[in-house]
């Protein structure tokens, strides 16, 4: 269907339309549970039990707290766990209960028991799929192009990883937890994800052009309309250029406020480059052209 | 049985007295509409021509909505209808960003609070019709399910002056919506989601 209807609101034209009901508290929800599924599956790899703890207690009050003020009956939040079989927003309530629940036991229990290895594996499966079941879920929806696309759970790994390895960065930098890696080897993985991250995010929006007419209208608001401001300075500049700049050429030698500036530029990008691809999801019109 | 409902463009004048029938019917709140009117220009400049679109809840066979409520909230019966019970709705609204045609309708807080005249004073029409709704959940057309039950025609269908919304068994083929769907070559809204919606176009 090619573009030839308008963008428009709530008005009785026909039109494109934009989807507004997702928008600032669910991108936060996304947001906490990438970055606290990502510093636990870090923290997992580099063995640091407070990085774990932190990366629960993010999931929980951050991701968990977003979803339960966005919900209109926050009271009957429990009923989300009924439907896993088809609904992705269940799955995902239900791994981040197990997630919880496993990551606790395995903070609990002693290193090295049988308890602690099944916690530790259960929770890190669980947490991959805290990382990734938005992009499933946003994939699932069928009325907007610009999600319903295989890209969008691995665009959600990936940002989930950078954040856990910023976070993890952060913690190891400001003395509140050590590793069993060398920082070299953290600061040029987090290289290698926010390179990684601005090449998916590049073949994200290519894919976009060979879309529907609607996929276009998104790719349009993102880098020529309203959102592009946003989009150009927050989710690229701040979020992968400005951080991809500083942890190349200055990195864990500038010390712990260099490793503070580039994890808070790393997540204002996290969080705005979702935000950004919440709110400018397009609806198609109802019916294609019609004929005289 | 598989309820659905055929709309004849060529007929549709655009008056929205369906739109003000499904209120009446439904009694929803204010900026809370089941089903309008929408304008579509056809042809290209200089040859054009408006024409009018009613859109509502499709009832689609195989929906999104119900794919993706988390509560099974929503539920499609075996006639075909797809309802929401607003008793298991917690109000995460991935129903509402899941249907392709932007059709469901979120009732935020204190939408139920104000009436159509403000200052917190409700009509008895609207004291009536309210506790049927509860605020934040989500909100739908479900083909007058009251009306239907009892063999009458959705309320947009009774009023329609032009005959432009017809209701019936598409799965008998010989009803006049299946007649006249296989006639006039009818068609679904947006065929390449998958989603088999029960509602046709005429053009």
């Amino acid at each position: 269907m090619a573009k030839t209807m308008p963008l428009v609101g709530e008005e009785f034209v026909a039109g494109y339309r934009l989807q507004t009901e997702w928008a600032t508290l669910i991108a936060a929800a996304f947001f906490f549970g990438k970055i606290g599924a990502g510093l636990f599956l870090m923290s997992l790899f580099t063995d640091s039990s407070v990085g774990a703890l932190v990366g629960l207690l993010i999931v929980l009050i951050g991701k968990g707290g977003a979803h339960l003020l966005y919900l209109g009956r926050p009271e009957r939040f429990w009923r989300a766990l009924t439907k896993p079989g088809t609904s992705w927003v269940a799955r995902g309530f239900w791994a981040m209960m197990v997630m919880m629940v496993s990551g606790a036991l395995f903070l609990l229990a002693e290193p090295g028991s049988g308890v602690w290895w099944a916690a530790q594996i259960i929770a890190g499966v669980t947490a991959f799929i805290v990382a990734v079941y938005d992009g499933f879920l946003m994939n699932s929806s069928p009325s907007i192009p610009l999600w319903n696309t295989a890209m969008m759970p691995v665009l959600c790994l990936f940002y989930s990883l950078l954040g856990g390895t910023s976070l993890t960065l952060f913690l190891v930098d400001f003395g509140l937890t050590t590793v069993t890696i060398e920082e070299t080897l953290l600061s040029n993985l987090e290289i290698i994800l926010l390179v990684t991250n601005l090449i998916v995010v590049i073949l994200y929006l290519l894919s976009m052009t060979n879309g529907t007419a609607a996929a276009k209208e998104s790719l349009r608001l993102l880098l020529k309309g309203s959102f592009a401001p946003a989009f150009y300075i927050l989710a690229i500049g701040v979020g992968l250029v400005f951080t991809l700049f500083m942890a190349y050429f200055i990195g864990v030698a500038g010390g712990a406020g260099v490793v503070a500036l580039i994890t808070l530029a790393d997540l204002i990008g996290h969080y705005f480059i979702f935000f950004l691809f919440l709110r400018a999801g397009v609806y198609a019109p109802v019916l294609g052209k019609l004929t005289l | 049985m598989h309820l659905g409902m055929v709309i004849d463009l060529k007929r549709c004048v655009g008056c929205q007295a369906c739109t003000i029938a499904c209120k009446s019917e439904n009694g929803t709140p204010p900026g809370v509409l089941f089903t309008k009117v929408l304008d579509q220009v056809a042809g290209e400049y200089p040859i054009v021509k408006k024409k009018f679109v009613p859109v509502l809840c499709n009832h689609c066979q195989d929906a999104p909505c119900v794919r993706v409520c988390p509560t099974g909230a929503t539920t499609k019966r075996e006639d075909g209808l797809v309802l929401v019970d607003h008793d298991k709705c917690v109000g995460c609204r991935a129903c509402y960003v899941a249907c392709p045609y932007k059709n469901r309708v979120f009732l935020k807080k204190g939408a139920l609070k104000t009436g159509y005249f403000g200052g917190n004073q409700m009509t008895p029409f609207e004291k009536a019709k309210y506790p049927k709704w509860q605020e934040g959940t989500v909100v739908k057309c479900t083909f007058c399910v009251e009306r239907v039950d009892q063999g009458l025609d959705p309320s947009c269908v009774q009023t329609c002056p032009a005959d432009a919304r017809i209701f019936g068994d598409l799965s008998d083929p010989n009803s006049k919506v299946s007649r006249l769907i296989r006639q006039r070559g009818g068609y679904q809204p947006q065929p390449e989601n998958n989603t088999e919606p029960s509602v046709y176009y005429l053009e």
